[in-house]
């Protein structure tokens, strides 16, 4: 094989490898992820679920909030989850400014149950491409009860 | 079935010529076994004050006991919201086999498919023997019994009594049960944690009225606010 057929190959598998990277993790390419933040949270601030469309127009401060002091501590962003989180009343005041109370009712009766007293990720995920509790399989769910609900009250 | 009918026929002959050996046999054990004891009678409470409707009793029931989708030995049953947001809450009633003691299910049973062990008193199905006439299902005071799609015998909860009991196991649901919400145990014996449960407890069953002596227990919910 001579030099030029050979650089020739290696530009084709080259091209072949990024279209082939765009088109299978088209993701990243949301707007969402060319967000300032993203210079220093590449890791971990993807945003691969539903609220990267970019049709949402969302960006990174639409829920965690303004930078303000960050990354210096303590600093005015909300961090979401069930360990190591902002206050729950906190977190949840982000989710409602778009989610209201009655629909997620209507949509699952254990939103009800827990409403303003655990914090909506602590069961949702929303950075990773789906949510876990889409599609939800009955195992899983009595399991994710049990995380919380062990009984050991007595 | 043809070959069921047979193997039920064959089956009876060889009651039969075993039952005068059986009966010997039965003397024999139980002089020997001390464990063989007769003074075993199984009961279930459902503590609704508990429960917080997660199913993993619904769920390891159908693992435990291959019972196939679309049928079910057990279900809980939702009611509400009651109360205003933010603090709605649920009532939730497990409906499955209430093992009656006059059960109604094992008198109409022409075959004998459907009946309580004597050991334990739990009202049990004899797959092999059921006919599939459904009689049971129509008398059961309850609604809980179905036929199974794969076996094609009436099927219903029998406290696991092929499974998990016969490994020495509590039943699948209890074990799974998060809050404990399920107490299973002897109601003969003084010591059980079912019986301890009862004595502190208000306890109520469903219709009693109609004689059936069911051994399914129900701590009845008043407000409904769950404790984590
Ligand atoms: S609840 Fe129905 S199936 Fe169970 S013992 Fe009573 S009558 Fe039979
Ligand atoms: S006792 Fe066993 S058979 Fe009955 S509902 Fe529970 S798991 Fe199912
Ligand atoms: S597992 Fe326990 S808490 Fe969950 S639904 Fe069943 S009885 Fe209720």
């Amino acid at each position: 094989m001579s030099t030029r057929q050979w650089l020739w190959s290696l530009r084709l598998g080259a091209m072949a490898l990024l279209l082939s990277f765009s088109a299978t993790s088209a993701e990243p390419a949301k707007q969402i992820n060319s967000d300032a933040c993203m210079k220093c949270h590449k890791r971990n601030g993807q945003m691969l679920g539903h609220h990267g469309q970019d049709a949402m127009k969302m960006t990174c401060s639409s829920c965690h909030g303004e930078k303000g002091d960050h990354p210096k501590k303590p600093n005015d962003l909300v961090v979401f989850g069930l360990n190591e989180a902002s206050e729950t009343s906190v977190q949840l005041q982000v989710c409602h400014k778009c989610h209201m109370p009655a629909k997620l009712s209507s949509q699952e009766w254990t939103h009800n149950v827990h409403a303003q007293k655990v914090a909506c990720a602590a069961c949702h995920k929303l950075h990773s491409p789906t949510d876990p509790m889409a599609e939800i399989t009955p195992k899983v769910r009595s399991e994710l009860c049990r995380n919380c609900h062990t009984g050991q009250q007595e | 079935m043809e070959n069921s009918k047979r193997r039920f026929l064959k089956g009876t002959c060889a009651l039969l010529a075993g039952a005068s050996g059986a009966t010997l046999l039965a003397t024999v054990s139980a002089s020997n076994e001390a464990k063989a004891d007769p003074s075993v009678k199984y009961a279930l409470i459902h503590d609704e004050t508990k429960c917080i409707g997660c199913k993993a009793c619904e769920v390891a029931c159908r693992e435990t006991n291959h019972v196939p989708e679309g049928v079910a030995r057990l279900k809980i049953e939702q009611t509400g919201p009651y109360g205003e947001y933010p603090n709605q809450f649920y009532h939730f009633s497990r409906k499955s086999c209430q093992h009656c003691e006059d059960a109604p299910c094992v008198n109409v049973c022409p075959t004998g498919a459907a009946f309580i062990d004597k050991e334990t008193g739990i009202v049990s199905v004899d797959a092999w023997k059921c006919v599939g006439c459904q009689y049971c299902i129509a008398a059961c005071p309850y609604k809980i019994r179905f036929i199974n799609p794969v076996t094609h015998a009436a099927d219903k909860c029998d406290f696991c009594r092929e499974t998990n009991l016969a490994q020495g196991k509590q039943p699948a649901c209890v074990a799974a049960c998060p809050t404990k919400a399920l107490v299973f145990g002897n109601l003969k014996d003084p010591t059980s944690q079912v019986v301890q449960v009862l004595k502190a407890n208000p306890t109520q069953r469903a219709k009693v009225d109609l004689g059936t002596r069911p051994k399914l227990f129900r701590i009845v919910a008043k407000s409904g606010e769950v404790a984590i």
